[in-house]
């Protein structure tokens, strides 16, 4: 070996000077694996390695002085880590990078390199410094965190795309369903009104009619649940004031006015059908006689209060009708099919339904659907 | 301005045929006519072009895979006046601008609120803007809705 004369941890360890060096002799000693290269010389090569580093890489002082530390590397190491190293030393900079190496028996380890340039007074770079530790473990760790993130993210992006499929088929399921209904509806009330054209005597027309309201009732049910924004509720108060327009819009012979306070009065769609009914057969009783003797009016409004949908329908005189003349409306009872579809249908959605008469005739029935026990 | 007077010529777009029948009676019960029906976009191309309805009542899923959109460009192509309904089971399949037609009549829909929509568009069609509320049963397209206000 020929020394430097600068070179005070000398050819090192065999030199007397050395020995005596309290600095030279912890650097000897660590634990810590150290080199130091020379940049002047070809290649950079190794000039000084201690025995840490020998316990580490496995090679002998021997086979390691004079040679460029990337004998070290091998088929696995990164490329790119190298590059960064290179452009390191090049540039004078120190570098910490984790670097795959290979000791003398072919394992391999994670090297936590950290390495930088040692200036003599004038700024000129003299050697090059360099610890190194294994830090397999810590990476090895990191690699399986990391590799194990990936997995579950893949999953995870497998399932909310399956997820998703599914989803997007039952839509698609939902849509072609109650596309079906509604046409089967439509259907209905068509085939209906053919017929309801062919009765001759009136009470075959009016019992025709009867059901025609019924399934036109539950048309309007069907409408409003899939064109509110959301299917799962129904809200009673704009549906009644609908059926309540088609009513009376079918009954051209009279003058019925609508007013309408409605707050917001949603019931589960469960029931929307049922309750739909009720109310259909309250309005159509309400406005059954032939002959009102003057304007009425319909007053409905609907809120929640205390975890209970209420529903009110008041049907009087409209005091717009100045007329004295004012036939008092015949008394609100229902009866027959009427009272069993009210009183059946109102059992089963947990509803109550009351009403009470002025003496002008008006009629106020209330609904009230608890909603909180279903 | 040249305004159809009623009764309303009207042409059916309708490919279930109780439905088409049940439509056609409660047109001419409301005193209009019908000017003929049709089961397809085929059978549309095949109306003579003197013929102009004033009002086409289009279903929107029609016979051998056509739809009301295209009945409808092609309605608006052969007669550019008449006033284009769709009546369908399927409103939220219409564009937001009505591609260029009048309104929608929802399925399935009640006797009164077919005859209703009907009365709102003879009243909207003769003699504009319509007297009447619109009914629950039909939603005028924006374009079609700010001509009459
Ligand atoms: C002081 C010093 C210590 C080095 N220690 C290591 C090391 O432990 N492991 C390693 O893979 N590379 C190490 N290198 C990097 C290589 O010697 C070399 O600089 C690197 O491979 C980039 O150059 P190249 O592209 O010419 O190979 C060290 C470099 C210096 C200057």
């Amino acid at each position: 070996m020929d020394d430097r004369d600068d070179w005070t941890l000398t050819e090192a360890l065999h030199h007397e000077q050395g020995r005596g060096d309290p600095f030279a002799a912890a650097v000897r000693s660590t634990r810590m694996s150290m080199i130091i290269t020379d940049p002047t010389r070809p290649d950079n090569p190794i000039i000084f390695a201690n025995d840490a580093f020998q316990r580490l890489t496995g090679y002998d002082r021997d086979e390691l002085i004079g040679r460029n530390c990337r004998f070290l590397q091998g088929s696995q190491t990164d490329p790119e880590t190298v590059g960064r190293i290179r452009e390191a030393v090049e540039a004078g900079t120190d570098i910490a990078v984790d670097i795959l190496n290979y000791r003398k028996d072919g394992t391999s380890f994670w090297n936590a390199l950290y390495l930088s340039p040692v200036r003599d007074d004038a700024g000129t770079i003299q050697f090059f410094f360099a610890s190194q530790l294994d830090v397999t473990d810590r990476i090895d760790v990191q690699s399986r965190m990391a590799r194990e993130k990936a997995r579950v993210e893949t999953e995870v992006t497998r399932r909310v795309a399956e997820l998703r499929d599914s989803l997007d088929a039952q839509r698609l399921l939902l849509h072609e369903v109650d596309h079906r209904v509604k046409n089967n509806m439509t259907m209905i009330g068509s085939i209906l009104r053919l017929q309801l054209r062919e009765a001759q005597d009136s009470e075959t027309v009016d019992l025709l009619r009867a059901m025609m309201t019924r399934i036109d009732a539950l048309a309007t049910v069907h409408r409003h649940l899939y064109q509110s924004e959301d299917v799962t509720r129904f809200d009673i108060g704009s549906y009644t004031v609908n059926l309540a327009s088609d009513l009376t819009q079918s009954r051209s012979d009279c003058d019925i006015r609508i007013r309408a306070d409605l707050g917001r009065a949603e019931v589960p769609a469960g029931q929307a059908s049922a309750i739909g009914l009720i109310v259909n057969e309250i309005l159509s009783h309400m406005i059954r006689p032939t002959d009102f003797g003057g304007a009425r009016v319909f007053d409905i409004s609907s809120r929640v209060s205390r975890g209970r949908v209420e529903l009110g329908i008041r049907f009087g005189r409209d005091a717009r009708d100045g007329s004295a003349k004012h036939p008092a409306l015949p008394r609100y009872s229902p009866s027959g099919v009427t009272e069993q579809i009210i009183s059946r249908l109102a059992a089963q959605t947990r509803t109550s339904v009351s009403w009470t008469q002025g003496p002008s005739g008006s009629i106020e029935v209330t609904v009230i659907v608890d909603t909180e026990v279903s | 301005m040249n305004r159809p007077k009623p009764p309303l010529s009207i042409l059916v777009v309708e490919d279930e045929l109780i439905i088409s029948m049940d439509i056609e009676m409660m047109i001419e019960d409301a005193g209009h006519r019908v000017m003929a029906t049709a089961a397809s976009l085929k059978a549309v191309a095949a109306l003579p072009v003197e013929t102009k309805p004033d009002v086409a009542l289009v279903d929107m899923q029609l016979a051998q895979g056509s739809t009301g959109l295209e009945v409808n460009d092609e309605i608006r192509k052969r007669w550019p006046g008449t006033i284009v309904v769709f009546v369908t089971a399927n409103p939220k399949k219409i564009p937001e601008d009505f591609a260029g037609a009048h309104g929608v009549i929802a399925k399935p829909f009640s006797s009164a609120g077919f005859v209703a929509a009907l009365r709102y568009l003879e009243e909207g069609v003769c003699d504009p803007p319509p007297v009447s509320p619109e009914p629950g049963s039909f939603v005028a397209s924006p374009a079609f809705g700010a001509h009459w206000g």
